[in-house]
């Protein structure tokens, strides 16, 4: 589904080149719930920033659903993250002025899927995920865990291939950030391909795969 | 994609903007009253424009476009508006004889005189006039008759009585044969006119008795000589008529090279009157109007310009989500433009409600077209599209990284 060859990633201050990522090479297939783990300053935002299509390499080669995605523009890059992933965030990033099953709906309004009755799925989403008598609510009326459900309700509308979260326990208390990690799994069983990118060692045992990402390379691969 | 696909987006899409909008309502307020304001300006010039331009139009009709009007008094007098009687039945005479003249109507006017009817009482001008006023202002009766050319030779003491008097006196009670007091002269009312509206020729032309010149100078005040007005209509140039008419008057007074005692007046000096008046409104107005709109485009360029950097987050996460630059920009124009297009509707809708303030104010009547309508609502789309641009392209260019790390 994904595959990652040799790729670095530098930023530039001035003329002093800042080496990110020093050539990661990955491979994720359909299906696989991978924690991508590292401290603050890993490269591991930036790794995830280049698998989301938010971000561009400086160079090796990136293949998304067998597509080499490196010569998109930005119209079919943002066209390929709606038909494709569903981004979670650690802020959960909520519009605050639309309710919870509007915010769910966001992705429709720049969608071309074809998706049947777009408002009965965003409701049975919510409902799935115990949020029913609050699909009225504006995301100040919701506490953090319900807001984070509303966000991984909002990723899933479009049916994507790959479910890419960025710490979404850390705005959470650890019990609810367990129940969030649960939701990630079940999802992961429905079938869908999870990646939580996350600094903390206790969620590295909520997914099958452990990839450890320290000062811009892997260093560690483990699928359990 | 399905059409139905596409419609449901669209209408997702314009919800969204009102409820944005909603939520940013505070600011959106103080734009939209700006742009209203400023294009309130703009409906009330061009509709008064309109209204001037129709009421010149009237007035020129109603005096005719070759009638030309003679007044006593040099022209700083008239400004001053002090009365200065200089013409003469003589001079009238005179001017009977220039080629091409073929009426001259004589008036010679009372004004503040009494009148009473039973224990009604009113006060208005008396205007003596030759038989030819009601054919030369082509004014018709609502009841009765003119004078007869009998009772003006003999002065006998009858009147016509304009409709404001009629109401007045007789409070739409038949007033044919009727006796008022006129002054101290018992008169018989033989006619009542027709109205003529506020707009033509002074808000008070249906105010006044009409009688015979050869009453009044000699029943109702001890007039032998001078006429307050003299009005003529020629079938030549009426400049050079003009010309014509100065020059027997100049020779009539024994005027050599001094300043003139009497003023005349064609239709078109009233045109030109009103153009001017009209130029100064819309001057006055105009600039009004632009600073308003240019005063909104600032505030609302400038608050949005603000809000962008509150909803960075939310434009990251919509790029995140699909949206592309293009989509962030025309979706942040379209919000700037919604504004202002209400904006616009709302000035559109207050300057109808405020009409007849407006109308009192510049005593001109406001002509409403589709026009004025379709001026406001590009202007209004001018003012979104020119002040939305700077912080839309702003918009766009911000990446979604950028926006998601914080």
């Amino acid at each position: 589904m994904i595959t990652l060859q040799n790729i670095k990633k530098s930023y530039f201050i001035g003329e002093r080149e800042l080496p990110i990522l020093k050539g990661i090479n990955l491979e994720i297939r359909e299906g696989e719930f991978v924690i991508l783990m590292g401290v603050s300053g890993s490269g591991k935002t930036t790794l995830m920033n280049i698998i989301g299509l938010l971000d561009k390499q400086t160079e090796g080669e990136f293949y998304f659903m067998d597509t080499y995605v490196d010569g998109l523009d930005d119209e079919a890059l943002a066209s390929f993250r709606n038909r494709h992933i569903g981004f979670v965030f650690q802020q959960f990033f909520l519009l605050p002025y639309l309710n919870a099953i509007e915010n769910v709906l966001i992705p429709m309004v720049y969608s071309d899927k074809q998706i049947k009755h777009p408002r009965d799925k965003a409701k049975r989403l919510l409902e799935k995920f115990g949020l029913l008598e609050r699909i009225h609510n504006r995301p100040s009326q919701l506490s953090g865990g319900e807001q984070q459900r509303v966000a991984i309700a909002r990723a899933l509308i479009n049916d994507p291939d790959l479910i890419l979260a960025d710490e979404p326990t850390g705005a959470l208390d650890s019990k609810t950030g367990n129940e969030i990690m649960e939701l990630f799994g079940m999802l992961n069983e429905d079938g869908k391909t999870v990646i939580v990118v996350t600094h903390d060692p206790k969620l590295a045992s909520f997914g099958k795969r452990l990839i450890r990402i320290e000062d811009g390379t892997i260093s560690e691969d483990i699928t359990a | 994609m399905g059409l139905s696909q596409k419609i449901s987006q669209l209408r997702e899409f314009l919800e969204e903007t009102i409820k944005i909008l909603y939520y940013y309502r505070s600011r959106v307020v103080f734009s939209f009253s700006g742009v209203a304001l400023g294009i309130l300006s703009i409906c009330v010039i061009i509709t008064t424009i309109d209204g001037a331009n129709k009421k010149a139009y009237e007035i020129f009709e109603a005096l005719g476009p070759d009638a030309i009007m003679i007044f006593g008094g040099t022209e700083r007098q008239r400004m001053a508006r002090e009365r200065a009687n200089t013409l003469t039945i003589n001079d009238a005479d005179s001017l009977q004889r220039i080629g091409g003249i073929y009426d001259v109507l004589k008036i010679f006017a009372v004004r503040g005189v009494n009148m009473k009817y039973r224990d009604r009482k009113w006060q208005t001008q008396a205007v003596g006039a030759t038989e030819n006023y009601f054919s030369s202002f082509t004014w018709g009766l609502q009841s009765g008759s003119f004078f007869s050319s009998e009772e003006y030779d003999n002065a006998e003491a009858v009147c016509v009585i304009g409709a404001t008097v009629y109401e007045e006196l007789f409070k739409g009670e038949n007033a044919i044969g009727k006796v008022i007091q006129i002054g101290k002269l018992p008169a018989k009312v033989v006619g009542v006119l027709e109205e003529r509206g506020g707009t033509v020729g002074g808000p008070r032309i249906d105010d006044r008795v009409v009688m015979p010149l050869t009453t009044v100078m000699s029943r109702l005040s001890n007039e032998k000589r001078f006429l307050s007005m003299i009005r003529l209509k020629t079938n030549r140039d009426p400049d050079e008529t003009i010309e014509d008419v100065k020059s027997v008057l100049r020779k009539n007074h024994g005027i050599q090279g001094a300043e003139d005692d009497f003023m005349t007046r064609s239709s078109k000096d009233i045109l030109q009157f009103v153009s001017v008046i009209s130029g100064s409104l819309f001057l006055f107005l105009g600039t009004a109007a632009v600073v308003a709109l240019v005063v909104s485009g600032f505030v609302l360029a400038n608050l949005f310009y603000l809000t962008i950097q509150e909803r960075k987050k939310d434009i990251g996460i919509r790029r995140a989500y699909g949206a592309t630059r293009k989509g962030i920009l025309l979706s942040f124009l379209f919000e700037s433009v919604f504004i202002t297009i209400i904006g616009g509707i709302a000035g559109v809708l207050l300057s109808i409600a405020l009409q007849g303030t407006f109308e009192k104010l510049f005593d001109i009547p406001m002509v409403f077209s589709f026009k004025v309508v379709v001026f406001s609502l590009v202007f209004s789309f001018l003012t979104g599209v020119l002040s939305g641009l700077k912080p839309a392209l702003k918009a766009s260019r911000i990446e979604p990284i950028e926006a998601i790390r914080g």
